[in-house]
């Protein structure tokens, strides 16, 4: 396809320099939210077993949540029954949240085996949460408020990415397109690389970047929208007042549920009371043949009192064209269609897309220096203070981030011996973790930090497995709850080999690249990598 | 197109100032205008949430986004504000008059 060259090279400029502000975050978040698409298992096995051995019988339920009334009078406005009994978030039958939302402690309660009431705060691992914050937030953890807005600016700013880089391919597309030189000119490899990458995932980054506008700025979208526009919606809608009557026991509920809506699987339920409306009643649950709005559930309104469903517009399987159509652009989000199958696709395609920022941002660096070397051939053109302070940032930010969530992940089972306040030092992990792999960056410089950084990510990666083995053979150390839990293990062990892969690679290339590339670090070929036919052959593919 | 324009009439990404600025208020304001034409005059609704108004939402990102990206096609900033100031006033001015003359 022919495209003006200046257009070209304008669309060039800007896909360099808008990929450049925002690679590092996007890096953060793809790696985080690739990872977060195994929130469950990961949870799952970073929690303590629950206090408690089994969940009250769904049928003695009404008896437990008279008893928590009875001593916790202020929780009949708002509680939460849990139905699904292998749900790591919510380990017990009844719970509710005291204090503003955010920062709530969280209360759980069963039935023990004489009746009577137990009641305590110990809730599942915050690992698993960690991570979510810090793809949501791409890695910047202040105040939801403040970071959202810096989430929609490099959202946005991802789209331009997107389409100002298809642009600059189209013109070569044909040519381009299934080829990967693999040859003396490593740039060109790198660049063949990202280019087929960008390309072939393309449908899912478009999907990412505009969803995850919507996610950053929906308040303000609402807001203007609602003060610049005429209103035309309808409002909500509220059944009467029911009152004097009793409301019908969870079995019962499920049951009716079960008549309406066959397909759809209850995990659990909310219960709140609305002065005008008497009890309402939310039930999350999924339904296999559908995608669903939130990462894990849809919901449905259910009236407590009769067990009809009242709303379905969030209730999978049971949505008109237009809520379908709005659930999918959260389905598509979290890659919830489809079950495990989608889930792999998009922990790949998510961990493709890390690299892909990953390569961009280390093109750049060389394209950079190409380019002002023109003219000045005879010259010797070395790496600008810029260059250089952008290969350490772009080799610290991601590996300091791949180091510290396999950091935090794998002190899961070891901070409850010391700590109550596992969140607080989850948090402090990745942070500390994550600073120090920057500043080794910039101490070590782009070429040997990435060397160390990726032998530091391996290590921290293992100690994941390290921690599960520990606490098999270690009496009083951690748990290990089997089934799919041993996914994050052997994950891990994976990824701590491709660590370990890339970092050889590394180290072989910063010892045979070009005097002025910021891989640079000097001839001396190290012992492991004597020049022999194959694997010079190797270092060519290398990074 | 196989001809090389002149210097003048090239685009380039010196002047990104004036159109991504342009981009990002005025086409944000655009933006804005035409998810209005389509509740005023096409299925979909303002205020409220339900799914209709949630979508209508929904549709500033896509447009926003896609006027972003190609904001820099204008010559230079002067241009990009005029163009997308102008439609601006086009599809807020048909919004206003509708208020008046549909009611």
């Amino acid at each position: 396809m022919k495209i003006r060259s200046d257009i070209v090279r304008m669309y060039r400029d800007i896909h360099s320099w808008v990929g450049i502000v925002c690679g590092l975050g996007l890096f953060i978040a793809f790696y985080a939210g690739a990872i977060t698409m195994f929130e469950g298992p990961l949870n799952r096995w970073a929690s303590e077993p629950r206090l408690f051995a089994e969940h009250t019988p769904l049928e003695k339920t009404p008896e437990l949540v008279e008893k928590v009334l009875a001593e916790y009078p202020q929780v009949a406005d708002r509680y939460e029954i849990t139905l699904d009994a292998g749900l790591v978030d919510r380990p017990a039958r009844v719970m509710w949240n005291v204090g503003p939302r955010g920062a709530a402690t969280t209360y759980y309660a069963e039935l023990a085996e004489d009746g009577s009431l137990q009641v305590h705060t110990e809730g599942p691992s915050a690992a698993g949460q960690l991570v979510d914050d810090i793809h949501q937030q791409v890695g910047i953890l202040l105040d939801h408020d403040i970071a959202m807005p810096i989430v929609g600016i490099v959202s946005l700013m991802y789209f331009i990415a997107l389409v100002s880089g298809v642009i600059v391919l189209l013109p070569t597309l044909i040519k381009d397109l299934f080829i990967l030189r693999i040859g003396k000119n490593l740039k060109r490899m790198w660049l063949d690389f990202h280019n087929a990458l960008g390309l072939f995932s393309l449908p899912f980054h478009i999907i990412m970047a505009l969803t995850a506008v919507v996610f950053a700025f929906h308040d303000l979208f609402y807001i203007s929208q609602w003060t610049l526009l005429e209103k035309n919606g309808r409002p909500e809608v509220h059944e009467e007042v029911h009152e004097h009557r009793e409301i019908l026991a969870p079995q019962q509920i499920v049951a009716r549920l079960e008549e309406q809506a066959p397909g759809f699987i209850p995990l659990y339920m909310q219960f709140h009371y609305e002065e005008d409306h008497g009890m309402e009643l939310l039930v999350s649950g999924n339904n296999p043949r559908h995608g669903t709005r939130a990462p894990n559930y849809g919901i449905a309104a259910v009236d407590p009192y009769t067990g009809d469903l009242t709303v379905t517009d969030y209730m999978p399987g049971e949505q008109n064209g237009w809520s379908a159509t709005l659930t999918s652009f959260f389905s598509l989000h979290f890659g919830n269609f489809g079950g495990s199958p989608v889930r792999w696709l998009y922990f790949l395609l998510g961990l493709a897309g890390a690299v892909l920022f990953y390569t961009g941002n280390l093109l750049w660096i060389e394209t950079h220096r190409k380019k002002r070397r023109k003219g000045y051939e005879h010259l010797e053109v070395k790496q600008t203070g810029g260059s250089k302070f952008l290969g350490a940032l772009t080799v610290g930010i991601s590996f300091g981030c791949i180091a510290g969530i396999s950091a935090t992940i794998a002190s899961a089972k070891a901070l409850p011996l010391w700590t109550e306040a596992v969140a607080t030092w989850h948090t402090g992990i990745y942070y500390a973790v994550f600073f120090l792999a920057c500043a080794w960056a910039f101490y070590r410089g782009a070429a040997k930090g990435a060397v160390d950084l990726l032998y530091a990510s391996a290590l921290a990666t293992l100690l994941i497995p390290a921690a599960s083995v520990l606490s098999a053979i270690v009496p009083g150390f951690g748990w290990n709850h089997g089934g799919s839990t041993y996914l994050i293990d052997i994950v891990a062990i994976v990824g701590a080999g491709c660590f370990v892969f890339l970092a050889r690679k590394t180290l072989k290339r910063i010892h045979s690249a070009p005097e002025d590339s910021i891989w640079y670090v000097g001839k001396v070929v190290p012992e492991a990598s004597q020049p022999h036919p194959q694997q010079v052959a190797e270092n060519a593919s290398g990074a | 197109m196989s001809k090389r324009l002149p210097k003048a009439q090239q685009l380039s990404s010196s002047n990104w100032v004036g159109k991504a600025s342009a981009g990002a208020i005025a086409g944000y304001f655009l933006a804005i205008a035409i998810c209005g034409i389509f509740s005023r005059f096409g299925p979909l609704e303002v205020g409220g949430f339900s799914a209709q108004a949630q979508i209508n939402m929904w549709l500033v990102a896509p447009l926003w986004a896609v006027i972003l990206s190609f904001c820099f096609m204008f010559r230079n900033g002067v241009r990009a504000w005029a163009w997308l100031g102008g439609a601006n006033v086009v599809l807020w001015g048909i919004l206003l008059l509708s208020r008046f003359v549909i009611g």
